[in-house]
């Protein structure tokens, strides 16, 4: 029964979601009160026990990490827990998003999620479009739009390009790749067959959407688009049929171009092609191009919902460590949400607001599902899909990477600093910590922390220069003249963002007396230590 | 790394718990570190000897040509120059570049009928390493790894599987993978030198500090891991739990510990050295060891190429069976050569030969295959398979049961079983009777 | 004796066999060529025939890979290490000789007939008597493995026009003078351009010395093969050739070549030293033509077919190309 209704929702073509918007919160509510009252409503449901709301100090690591890509200094987390504000998490939340390492750190992920096999990450460009993207608080819709319809004639967009130039080469996999990104749908499988597990997919799908792509290349380092072409497919039965334009929902487009050019047309598009070579300019944009009707058709109506509901997953998702739909690209009837109404809430409350990403997160962060601890002491611990207990999310490699410096970072030196010094001080060690991150994997749903990252921490050298020194400015130079006692609650505080239990505080003072005269040597390796494990790794 | 995702469909909730079964047992053994000279000892060799079976993959990466090897066709329009050789197998010859492995035939099976329809280098290596193709949301481990997860001992000291492909072409296009199995399995890739990078202590810390920073590490997780459950965490922990054990293991890779008059024997270039320290691996339990040997897309001079190349291939390979053989530890060790694909019968005009798949030839040397036997033949011009075809599925279904294992065990993705090869698929009973 | 003029150079007629032909022996003044063939077979062929169908003579165990002809005796070589040599005028076999432990790369005879000279992959050229079939010299001055442990081939032989002198070369470039009447090594030169070893992306190699020529007074020696290529899988490097003054060993010429790819594979010069002309290929073939005393390319012609090898007349009036899957002959003047 559930099961018929998620299909009306899913599949457009019952005009399921206006049907049921009725049975919805309204769209007057805030979305941290829509999250909270379904999540807590299934919670109920199940009769299952949540955990506990976080304490101040995991509540502030936790929004540090998430929203800005790094721990927090000591400094703000005893101004945070000091704090008798009782809007301090608004005024946290909204100074973080408004920070210059909120556009960083999510332009990270936005690049990661666009490119997920990191084959092509990195070059630049793209970051850089993101980066300027999210600076300028554009909505998703358009970064989509410009994305797939980049112009290259100006400078400010022209990183934009780099989705599609990454993948001009193979139109199967620029198919592939867009359907997974924009609409979190993986039709990939249904290239050669029918997708055995999933009734939605069809080759009919996956070559519909081919037949948008398929008409781009390159042309001299600039992205062309031809204005005919025809796509054509072996069915697994039958004979070779031709695509018609066809988005996900079914919805097709008219192309009166859809057949081949002849010779004339071809050689005048040559000479076109090769001017616009030649000047290095882009070339000329065809009179009906497939890749603007597809940005036109997935925004249009009830199509938009893929769009809007994959968007609102993935960014669920980025938060909560886990999607409302999991995996990412496998939206479709088969696949349940965990919750059906929120993720249709999410979905129209987000379009409804044209796209406005940082309303959307911030209604994330803000909601109390999302700032409940990660620890839960009884036997009969909630299922993942409830949403119950906060899931630990490993940091991604320029987390980690910057977050190690800030740990081994004096955090005296952070104190004093202007607002805008700050922030200064925090890109620049994120930038000096790239070199380090790049020797670490990229997290993925699933992780698996490898051996390889055991051993770079256990014996490469780099982690004992960049991190473990002891100069001027250093969390190891300040020890200096301490006791053993102080000297180690003070690194626990700082690598954790806490006070040292007393277990812990005896346990590092036993290890360092035991290389008495050798305490420099001891503090190091309690900083490894104490970096190395696991509540240093992920958020919590 | 290709994501590990997996189809929605309402039994795939994962639980990895149940996927990876007991790995976390292994890792609460692991954490006693103190007898790491165990390797050395002469008695744990022997008892190894007896109970695991490993695995040297020589990976001809780019396409070597079957007619240029396992399966000559000398005189025929396609066979281009060389001769074939009769080998010390009734019946049975090789090409004229051979002649060391013709005189040791009888330690291995030659498959002459592979059909694996895929020319392509990325794809088909994909499928050449894990015996199958990747569904799209669920990507199998490559035999490295399953041999790895099946012949790893949780307690393992060495690495569970290396691999070597130092040069750069189509390196990237058959990286080692663990697929669902996940970074446990994962391999250890050498790719700029014959030294794991990472695996030796620096100067700055004395070697029982490295052990008890290691252990300082464990007592400060343990409050923080009470009431919270996470695989990756778990896996972290694992990790940092195998580092010293792996570290242990950083001899194996360094050959100048290996008598003068053995390495003269396997030879100079990279690929005897690889392969030698392959061997120095496998004796000391590691379960899988793939040395790359690229790039043979010989599209010009494949003659030249082949001159080049078979010789090499020839020595290194009858030089590890010897080896293998003298320290008797043939009944245990497989050797397999395999490639993507063969090379095309015809001769192009730059008197090269292009990818071909429809009828080519791999070896499997020791453990439990049928040792001196030839499986499968192709047509007078080698363009297609007549007899005995064999494709990736049952191929890899023969290696696991030379193996000792079952093909058609499961693992399990959730609730989902996954056997080793595909349903249906069967091992080739004369080869592994 | 003036030589033609390059630019006069015209297809005469193409031939299609099914077969690679690797060697061409012929006689000035007749239209009969001697064909050593990759179906192992060494053929004779009547060019002016109506219908061109060459005719098996006798055969080898490998390919064919060299073809001379020391007046009716023709002696040929092939990758089964043997020589054969045939009478052509009784149509027999007269003898036939393991000549080399390896590939035999090239079959040669002096310019008077009375030697011939054979080289192969067991890094030594022969002399032989080409009346007796007695071996007069074994000349080694190659290596027999590559710098990088790889067996190295030995590709390139020449005689002087006056036959006093022998040149040979090498998979890396290097290439020995000897006196061909003592057996003497007179010097050395080096190619190493010729020679790419990728121990990067691919750990083999490709190229070698794979044509030589002295020039009609002997004092210049051309080299031919191929530049330093990026995708060694491939001929993809440009088709080369270096001059030398062998005596000092040194290079005055080099024509690094810009239009074709590919070996060259065959080098002559005109009677009158006026041009060289270079033939080789790669998926397909080329005919160059350069003016060495001016360092200029005169004419770079494409050919139907990669050409292996090709017989010119003394007069250099006319060029026989034998190569894949096809014959083509050229006239000039």
């Amino acid at each position: 029964m559930r099961l018929r209704l998620l299909l009306t929702v899913v599949l457009v073509a019952c005009a399921g979601s206006s049907a049921r918007a009725a049975d919805l919160p309204p769209a007057t509510k805030t979305v941290e009160a829509v999250i909270d009252q379904l999540v807590d409503a299934a919670i109920a449901d199940a009769n299952v026990i949540p955990a506990a709301q976080a304490d101040d100090a995991t509540v502030i690591r936790r929004l540090t990490l998430d929203l800005v890509g790094r721990i927090p200094t000591s400094g703000e987390v005893d101004a945070y827990v000091k704090s008798g504000d009782s809007d301090k998490r608004a005024k946290l939340v909204d100074r973080l998003i408004a920070s210059p390492g909120f556009v960083r750190h999510q332009a990270a992920l936005f690049e990661i999620m666009l490119n997920p096999e990191g084959d092509r990450r990195g070059s630049g460009a793209l970051r850089t479009y993101l980066t300027d993207a999210l600076k300028d608080g554009k909505p998703w819709d358009v970064m989509f739009r410009e994305m797939l319809l980049p112009n290259e004639a100006d400078a400010k967009l022209k990183g934009a390009a780099d989705f599609l130039r990454g993948r001009v080469s193979d139109a199967d996999k620029l198919t592939s790749d867009v359907s997974v990104a924009f609409f979190g749908v993986n039709v990939s499988c249904a290239q050669c067959h029918n997708h055995p597990h999933v009734k939605d997919w069809t080759q009919d799908h996956f070559y519909g959407m081919k037949a948008f792509l398929a008409r781009t290349f390159d042309n001299g380092g600039f992205l062309g688009e031809r204005g005919y072409g025809v796509i054509k497919y072996k069915p697994t039965k039958g004979l070779e049929r031709v695509a018609k334009m066809m988005f996900l929902t079914g919805a097709t487009v008219e192309d009166a171009n859809a057949k081949e050019p002849t010779a004339a047309e071809q050689k005048a598009e040559k000479e076109a092609l090769d001017k616009a070579k030649a000047a290095k300019t882009p070339p000329p944009a065809p009179k009906f191009s497939g890749r603007a009707e597809l940005v036109k058709i997935a925004l249009q109506g009830q199509n938009a919902d893929f769009f809007a509901r994959s968007i609102s997953n993935r960014m669920w998702h980025r938060f909560f460590g886990g999607g409302l739909v999991s995996p990412l690209d496998q939206m479709h009837a088969e696949n349940e949400p965990t919750h059906p109404d929120l993720l249709t809430w999410l979905a129209r409350d987000t379009a409804a607001h044209k796209y406005d990403l940082k309303r959307l997160i911030r209604g994330i962060v803000m909601s109390k599902a999302y700032s409940r601890s990660s620890q839960y002491d009884s036997e009969n611990r909630p299922s993942n899909k409830f949403f119950a207990v906060a899931r630990l999310k490993p940091m991604t490699p320029q987390q980690l990477s910057t977050s190690l410096k800030i740990a081994a970072t004096d955090p005296a030196s952070f104190d004093n600093l202007t607002p805008d010094d700050f922030e200064k001080r925090m890109e620049q060690i994120e930038s000096s910590a790239r070199g380090f991150a790049s020797l670490i994997a990229q997290p993925t749903d699933n992780f698996q922390i490898g051996v390889g990252e055991a051993l770079l921490f256990s014996n490469g050298d780099r982690v004992l220069k960049e991190m473990l020194t002891d100069g001027t400015g250093t969390v190891l130079g300040r020890l200096k003249g301490m006791k053993e006692k102080d000297a180690v609650e003070f690194l626990v505080k700082v690598a954790y963002g806490r006070p040292a239990t007393a277990d812990e505080s005896k346990a590092l003072v036993v290890y360092v007396e035991k290389r008495k005269g050798r305490e420099a040597d001891a503090y190091k390796q309690v900083l490894w230590a104490l970096v190395t494990g696991t509540e240093f790794r992920f958020s919590y | 790394m290709p994501r590990n995702t997996f189809c929605g469909s309402a039994a795939h909730a994962i639980d990895r718990r149940a996927l990876l079964g007991g790995a976390l047992a292994g890792a609460a053994l692991a954490s006693d570190m103190t007898a790491l000279n165990a390797l050395t000892a002469p008695d744990v060799s022997k008892a190894l000897k007896t109970k695991q079976k490993r695995v040297i993959l020589l990976w001809l990466a780019g396409g070597a040509s079957q007619l240029e090897t396992w399966d000559p066709k000398p005189g025929a329009t396609t066979g281009g120059p060389f001769r074939s050789i009769q080998t010390d197998v009734p019946g049975l010859r090789i090409s004229e570049l051979m002649p060391k492995m013709a005189a040791r035939m009888k330690t291995t099976c030659v498959i002459r009928g592979l059909n694996t329809k895929n020319g392509d280098h990325g794809s088909a290596a994909l499928t050449m390493m894990r015996g199958r193709r990747d569904e799209a949301a669920l990507r199998y481990p490559d035999l490295g790894a399953v041999v790895a997860r099946e012949f790893g001992p949780t307690e393992s000291k060495v690495p569970d599987y290396v691999t070597f492909y130092t040069q750069t072409e189509g390196r990237s296009m058959a990286p080692g993978a663990s697929g669902f199995l996940g970074a446990r399995y994962a391999p250890m890739e050498l790719t700029t030198n014959n030294y794991p990078e990472f695996i030796k202590k620096l100067d700055g810390i004395t070697d029982l500090d490295h052990l008890e920073r290691g252990e300082l590490r464990n007592v400060l997780g343990k409050g923080f891991e009470k009431g919270r459950n996470s695989d990756t965490l778990n896996s972290q922990n694992e990790a940092y739990q195998r580092v010293r054990g792996i570290m242990a293991s950083e001899k194996l890779f360094d050959i100048t510990q290996e008598p003068q008059k053995m390495r003269d024997r396997y030879g100079p270039t990279q690929f005897a050295e690889q392969t030698l320290i392959a061997r120095r691996l496998v004796e000391a339990g590691v379960p899988f060891v793939r040395v790359g040997r690229a790039w043979w897309d010989s599209h010009g001079q494949n003659f030249e190429t082949h001159q080049e190349m078979v010789p090499e291939l020839d020595h290194v390979m009858a030089t590890l069976l010897d080896d293998l053989g003298e320290r008797g530890l043939l009944d245990d060790v497989m050797v397999m050569t395999l490639a993507e694909f063969g090379r095309t019968p015809s001769i192009n005009a730059s008197l090269g030969r292009d990818h071909f798949a429809s009828a080519w030839s791999c070896t499997i040397s020791g453990a439990g295959i049928k040792r001196g036997s030839v499986y499968g033949k192709s047509d007078p011009k080698g363009n297609t398979v007549v007899a005995e075809e064999v494709d990736a599925g049952s191929l890899f279904a023969t290696v696991y049961s030379a193996l000792g294992l079952d093909p058609h065990k499961n693992y399990y993705v959730g609730s989902r079983p996954i056997p080793l090869v595909n349903p249906g698929v069967e091992p080739i009973k004369a080869l592994v009777g | 004796m003036k030589a033609p003029n390059p630019d006069t150079l015209k297809l005469h007629k193409d031939y299609s066999r099914s077969v690679i032909t690797l060697a061409v022996a012929r006689t000035d003044g007749s239209e009969t060529a001697y064909f050593g063939c990759s179906d192992f077979k060494v053929y004779a062929g009547d060019l002016a025939a109506a219908k061109f169908e060459p005719k098996e003579l006798y055969g080898h165990e490998s390919y064919v890979t060299g073809v001379a002809l020391a007046g009716t005796t023709l002696v040929s070589g092939g990758y089964d290490g043997k020589l054969t040599w045939f009478d052509t005028a009784a149509g027999k076999t007269i003898r036939t000789h393991d000549a080399h432990a390896k590939w035999i790369r090239k079959v040669i005879a002096s310019p008077d007939g009375a030697l011939v000279a054979s080289v192969a992959d067991d890094m030594v050229c022969k002399l032989w008597d080409a009346k007796t079939g007695k071996i007069v010299h074994e000349l080694k001055g190659h290596k027999e493995k590559t710098p990088n442990d790889f067996g190295s081939m030995l590709y390139a032989v020449c005689f002087s026009a006056d036959g006093k002198l022998l040149a040979t070369g090498d998979k890396v470039g290097h290439v020995v003078v000897w006196d061909a009447k003592t057996g003497k090594e007179l010097g050395t030169c080096e190619a190493p351009v010729m020679y790419t070893w990728d121990k990067t992306q691919r750990l083999h190699s490709i190229g070698g010395i794979r044509s030589l020529a002295f020039s009609p007074d002997g004092k210049q020696l051309a080299v031919g093969g191929m530049g330093k290529v990026g995708n060694i899988d491939h001929l993809e490097g440009k088709a080369r050739v270096e001059v030398f003054d062998w005596k000092e060993g040194k290079r005055t010429v080099e024509f690094p070549g810009d239009k074709f790819s590919g070996l060259v594979n065959r080098l002559a010069w005109a009677p009158d030293s006026s041009w060289l002309v270079g033939a080789g290929g790669a998926g397909e073939g080329f005919l160059c033509f350069f003016d060495v005393a001016a360092k200029k390319t005169l004419r770079q012609e494409k050919v139907m077919t990669h050409v292996h090898d090709f017989a010119i007349t003394a007069a250099a009036d006319q060029i026989t190309c034998v190569g894949h899957n096809k014959i083509v002959t050229y006239k000039l003047g």
